[in-house]
């Protein structure tokens, strides 16, 4: 008990004593659980505040009532549901305990904003939509002006009218896709916010929303039911149930609401707080690594008095136990802090996404029990996991060490440690020879790639003294003395240096490795058009997300009536079963296709494919057992099957699709009409430029699509990949900022140590400066070996993932590295280890001389 | 109390009516309390005294390693309250060396970087044939290549008086040079530090407390209580330790070798 409380006291006054050694370590651990804690906090209130809004959109409609017909292809959110007939509404209307129905029309309309360019459509979708009269039973709730009355009048929320500078009384276009010219008459809100997310709404009216947005009249997406007085939901779905022709289903208005809600939080807020988690995750990995070896040093720098202690008659459990209580009280104290900073970030977050136009939904934050206990659970282990080992150490001082000199650790690498080592990398390189070549898979490579990392980080120190000799090399020459003293202060202590440097290795690790996937993701698809489109110019609509209303399916022959243009195909999208299974159909002009695309080898042929044939891609040809000759049974959204021949089997389907469809064969079963791009080739003679020219001319009477050349549509998903890498980079920004904490750590820590030879070195002629310069190249030094292994691992591990995912999917995935930016990200990692030697430089050059040399 | 003043024989260093006061009010101690003392070029000169007398604190303001709060300290003609961090550290490195008590040199270094660590610094060649014949003189020439850790502490001694004459320094300081040495590794290093004297004419000023090593000076000076209270040419560790026992009751107390 007293022995307890001994260590305690040990603890709190050696905190006390050395504030500034654990400086390091509490920020380390603050900024990890603050990225934490506001993750789940933020998490928590977004789920919050999406529940709440779409509680109060959907709070008017009682039931909803649909067809059971949905085809749902993996990967995307909803599926494609079969319309029901609009003449419905009556019976419903009729049916007791209804108070009122309406059909609800939902489609895809791109607005364009005042500046002439389309608001929103990169990712989130653009609904449009009849403007429901009855106020109950429309989610969106007029906020300014009236509702449309007549034909080319809507309503639209008032985000979408922020976003893209309108106000009632513009007029501008809607793309359905074909233009259709209106005027603003109301501004609305969704769920008492500006919107559904960046989801932009257009609300027209009914008469407007079956031409344009239906195949035919008379169909809606689905009618919303809204009960009499003294009707509960589920009476009334059991009530409209009797009553529904078949393959009609009603639901209760709840359940409606919570599949909405799902889809918000399954694709859109899981993935957001998935990434943030992973990245918070990285973050504590690099703090771990930092404060493991400020612990590591703060334990060697006190043998003598941990030693002094044991003489004095201190158990080995009182030593160990008051580093592991001060590791303790570190860890509590910062992660209470750091919960605080999360908790702030979370506001913060809270009140500047709105200033960037994202609606971040109202209301209180929402900090649930798991949002405070994980993060600061996660914290006081990392400082207490960080700490063991050294806590160990501490408890084995021998008391004679008391009277030996303090001697800093600086063994190299033991052979114990070069032999794990090794084995390590070859189980990794040995998993991922599996992964890549052998049996390509996802599972065994990253198994490789954990290994890997983990085999850098027990080879460091080996590495350490090569690598600080070969980078530091220049130095002497350089900068003469001071340059020499410098790279050998960085070799002095290699499990030191490695350490420092492990944590800086990580974050640049990570770095390197989704600049290298970003930029194979890149020269993949400069590839794919390079060896797939044989077309001189493309179409496009957004690639990205569900965003966008397509092309307009009269753009593609009237680009094909150009007297330049010789072939012009449009690609239109399409979904049905095939043999039982949801699957994405490019629906078009075969035999028009392959002339414009390079589909490789084709096996049968493309031309006759009628209305009962496919064309399927050669490796879903495998996976399904089909082969030219034999038949698919195709289920479509309105429940019809219809048997179909294969007629041809084709190689590359990275532009075409898996499967290949005649228009006359998807005609009957078409929603919402629209191409997602259309190819273009030119007759012989035709310059790309004039051919650009006389088809952007063309397409300017169908909303002015981009047309782009072949290297500008193989440049057009590089808009995307970046803006993805700029959002790694950021958040990878703080795994940087804390290894660099940890480079100053270290060196301000090694100056206390080396006080004395500071002293000397100043007394006998060193500059301010020349120790300043010192300073700043030894830990330049350790940010440079840290940045060159964290290249070397992330440009391999990014090759690993390119090859992973080539072998997982069947299109041919390129590898590249980027010169230029892997460049950047090496002066980056550099730079930053001069600034991180900035302060501990300072700081050493205002030592006293003579109260150096005199120093303990 | 009283200075000699010799003249025709130029000063190498020399402070007038230094004072050096740490501390105000109660605390007040006058570490300096009005000496002027002049240190001959080409002579070794001792500084000795009890605890307290100040005399470490007078050698580190004759080296410009601490300010004086009155008077003036110089090397050769240059007053060092004249001279702003930087130049007093180029002072240091080009016209002074030094030999402190224990750790003299970095581990980091070799012997030979040691031993050229302030002309290095300074970013020059340095005297070559001097660097040579310094080495031969210390005796350390199959230990150039090694590391201080990897010498015995009389070894460790003699590199940095290499180092401290390498540059052709106008003075040396020595604190203390023999206090962590055995007698026999003492004498070797005060006998180097003689002999390269004599041999070179170089100047050394070194402060001690053990007779035996004032006797290997040219000159002792005296000071007590912060003044400067006597000199003795051609000292004796005899004539010294009996002028000590005149300060003080118990002369054993300051006067013994630790």
């Amino acid at each position: 008990m007293t022995g307890a409380r001994a260590s305690v006291r040990l603890s709190v006054s050696s905190l006390r004593a050395h504030k500034r050694r654990f400086a390091g370590t509490f920020t380390a651990v603050l900024l990890g659980v603050s990225f934490l804690a506001g993750t789940l906090v933020m998490g928590d209130t977004l789920r919050a505040g999406f529940d709440t809004m779409f509680a109060n959109a959907a709070g008017g409609t009682d039931a909803v009532v649909r067809s059971t017909n949905v085809v749902t292809v993996s990967g995307e959110g909803q599926g494609t549901r079969q319309p029901v007939s609009t003449t419905l509404v009556k019976t419903i209307e009729q049916t007791p305990g209804v108070a009122a129905a309406a059909p609800d029309i939902q489609g895809a309309g791109q607005l364009i904003g005042a500046d002439g360019k389309p608001i929103g459509g990169q990712g989130p979708p653009t609904v449009a939509g009849n403007w429901i009269q009855d106020p109950k039973l429309n989610p969106y709730k007029l906020a300014e002006g009236r509702a449309p009355s007549r034909s080319g009048e809507v309503v639209i929320n008032r985000g979408t009218a922020d976003r893209g500078g309108l106000k009632i009384g513009d007029t501008t276009v809607l793309r359905t896709p074909d233009p259709v010219r209106v005027t603003v008459v109301g501004l609305a809100t969704f769920g008492g916010e500006d919107g559904m997310g960046q989801a932009t709404y257009t609300g027209m009216t009914q008469a407007d929303a079956e031409k344009y947005l239906t195949p035919k009249p008379g169909e809606a997406s689905s009618i919303q039911v809204r009960a009499g007085p003294g009707t509960s939901q589920q009476e009334l779905v059991d009530a409209l149930t009797p009553v529904l022709p078949a393959d009609t289903e009603a639901i209760t208005g709840q359940a409606s609401a919570a599949e909405n809600q799902s889809m918000i939080s399954g694709a859109f807020l899981s993935l957001f707080t998935t990434l943030l988690l992973v990245f918070s995750g990285i973050v504590l990995l690099v703090a771990t690594f930092s404060i493991h070896n400020t612990f590591a040093i703060v334990v060697a720098q006190r043998t003598r008095e941990n030693a002094l202690l044991r003489a004095l008659g201190a158990s080995r459990r009182q030593v160990l136990g008051s580093t592991l209580v001060e590791a303790t009280a570190v860890g509590v104290l910062a992660s209470a802090a750091g919960l605080a900073g999360g908790i702030g970030i979370a506001a913060g977050l809270q009140a500047l996404f709105p200033a960037v136009g994202f609606p971040f939904p109202d209301g209180a934050l929402v900090i649930s029990g798991i949002s405070l206990l994980l993060p600061l659970a996660v914290g006081v282990l990392v400082c207490l996991g960080s700490a063991l080992l050294p806590a160990v150490h501490a408890g084995r001082t021998a008391p004679l060490a008391a009277l030996r000199e303090t001697a800093v650790d600086d063994s190299a690498a033991s052979r114990t440690r070069a032999v794990t080592g090794v084995l390590l990398l070859l189980a990794a390189l040995g998993a991922i020879l599996i992964g890549v070549l052998a049996h390509p898979s996802v599972w065994p490579s990253a198994a490789g790639a954990i290994l890997a990392l983990a085999a850098f980080v027990v080879l460091g120190p080996a590495a350490s003294t090569y690598a600080v000799r070969i980078l530091g090399a220049p130095l002497d020459r350089l900068r003469g003395v001071t340059g020499a003293l410098a790279r050998r202060n960085a070799l002095r202590s290699p499990k030191r240096t490695a350490a420092t440097a492990t944590a800086l290795m990580i974050g640049v690790a990570v770095v390197s490795l989704f600049t290298v996937f970003g930029a194979s993701l890149k020269a993949t698809m400069n590839q794919t058009v390079d060896r797939s489109f044989a077309g001189d110019v493309a179409i496009s609509a957004p690639v990205f997300g569900a965003g966008g209303s397509g092309l307009s399916p009269a753009l593609a022959p009237a680009v094909g009536r150009l007297p330049e243009v010789s072939t012009a195909v449009g690609l239109g999208k399409g979904v049905a079963e095939v043999n039982g299974a949801g699957r994405a159909l490019t629906v078009t002009d075969p035999a028009a296709l392959a002339r414009v695309f390079d589909l490789g080898p084709v096996s049968g042929s493309m031309n006759a494919l009628g209305p009962n044939g496919i064309a399927v891609s050669g490796a879903e040809a495998a996976e399904r057992g089909l082969h030219t000759g034999s038949t698919a049974r195709l289920t479509f959204t309105d429940g019809k099957q219809q048997t179909f021949t294969v007629r041809a089997v084709y190689d590359r389907s990275e532009l075409a699709g898996t499967y290949v469809i005649t228009r006359q064969a998807w005609a009957p079963h078409r929603a919402q009409d629209s191409d997602r791009l259309i190819a273009v080739s030119f007759k012989d003679g035709v310059s790309t430029a004039d051919g650009k020219a006389a088809v952007e001319k063309t397409a300017a009477a169908y909303g002015s699509p981009d047309v782009q050349t072949r290297g500008e549509y193989a440049r057009s998903s590089a808009g995307s990949i970046d803006m993805m890498l700029t959002l790694v980079y950021a958040l990878l920004a703080l795994a940087v900022l804390i290894a660099l904490l940890g480079i100053a750590n270290t060196l301000t820590l090694a100056i206390h140590e080396r006080t004395r030879e500071l002293g000397l070195l100043r007394a006998v002629g060193q500059t301010r400066s020349q120790l300043r310069t010192m300073v700043r190249w030894e830990s330049v030094l350790v940010a440079a070996f840290g940045t060159a292994g964290g290249l070397l691992l992330g440009g391999f591990l990014g090759w690993v993932l390119v090859k992973a995912s080539e072998g997982a999917g069947d299109t041919p995935f390129a590898f590249a590295l980027p010169p230029t930016r892997l460049l950047v990200v090496a002066l980056v990692g550099i730079t930053a280890g001069a600034l991180a030697g900035w302060r501990p430089a300072r700081r050493a050059a205002r030592l006293d001389v003579l109260r150096a040399i005199a120093a303990d | 109390m009283t200075t000699t003043i010799r003249t025709g024989v130029v000063a190498a260093a020399r402070v007038v009516d230094a004072v050096k006061v740490y501390g105000t009010g109660d605390t007040e101690v006058r570490a300096l309390d009005g000496v002027s003392v002049d240190f001959p070029a080409g002579r070794f000169t001792a500084i000795m005294g009890p605890s307290g007398s100040g005399k470490s604190t007078l050698m580190h303001c004759a080296a410009g390693l601490d300010t004086l709060t009155s008077g003036s300290a110089l090397i050769g003609d240059t007053n060092l309250s004249a001279l702003d961090d930087r130049r007093l550290t180029l002072l240091r490195r080009q016209r002074i060396g030094f030999v402190f008590q224990a750790f003299n040199l970095i581990p980091t270094l070799t012997v030979a970087e040691n031993i050229t660590l302030p002309i290095d610094l300074a970013g020059e060649r340095g005297d070559r044939e001097w660097i040579d014949a310094l080495i031969d003189t210390v005796g350390l020439r199959d230990r150039l290549h090694h590391r201080p850790s990897e010498l015995s502490g009389g070894q460790q001694q003699r590199v940095a008086v290499a180092r401290a004459f390498a540059g052709n320094p106008d003075v040396v300081f020595a604190d203390e040079p023999t206090g962590n040495l055995d007698s026999r590794a003492g004498q070797e290093v005060l006998r180097l530090l003689g002999r390269t004297v004599r041999r070179t004419s170089r100047t050394v000023v070194m402060v001690t407390h053990d007779p035996v090593a004032a006797a290997h000076a040219d000159e002792v000076v005296f000071l007590a209580d912060g003044r400067l209270v006597d000199r003795m040419p051609d000292p004796t560790a005899e004539r010294v330790l009996d002028r000590l026992k005149a300060f003080d009751p118990s002369p054993g107390a300051t006067a013994v070798t630790p």
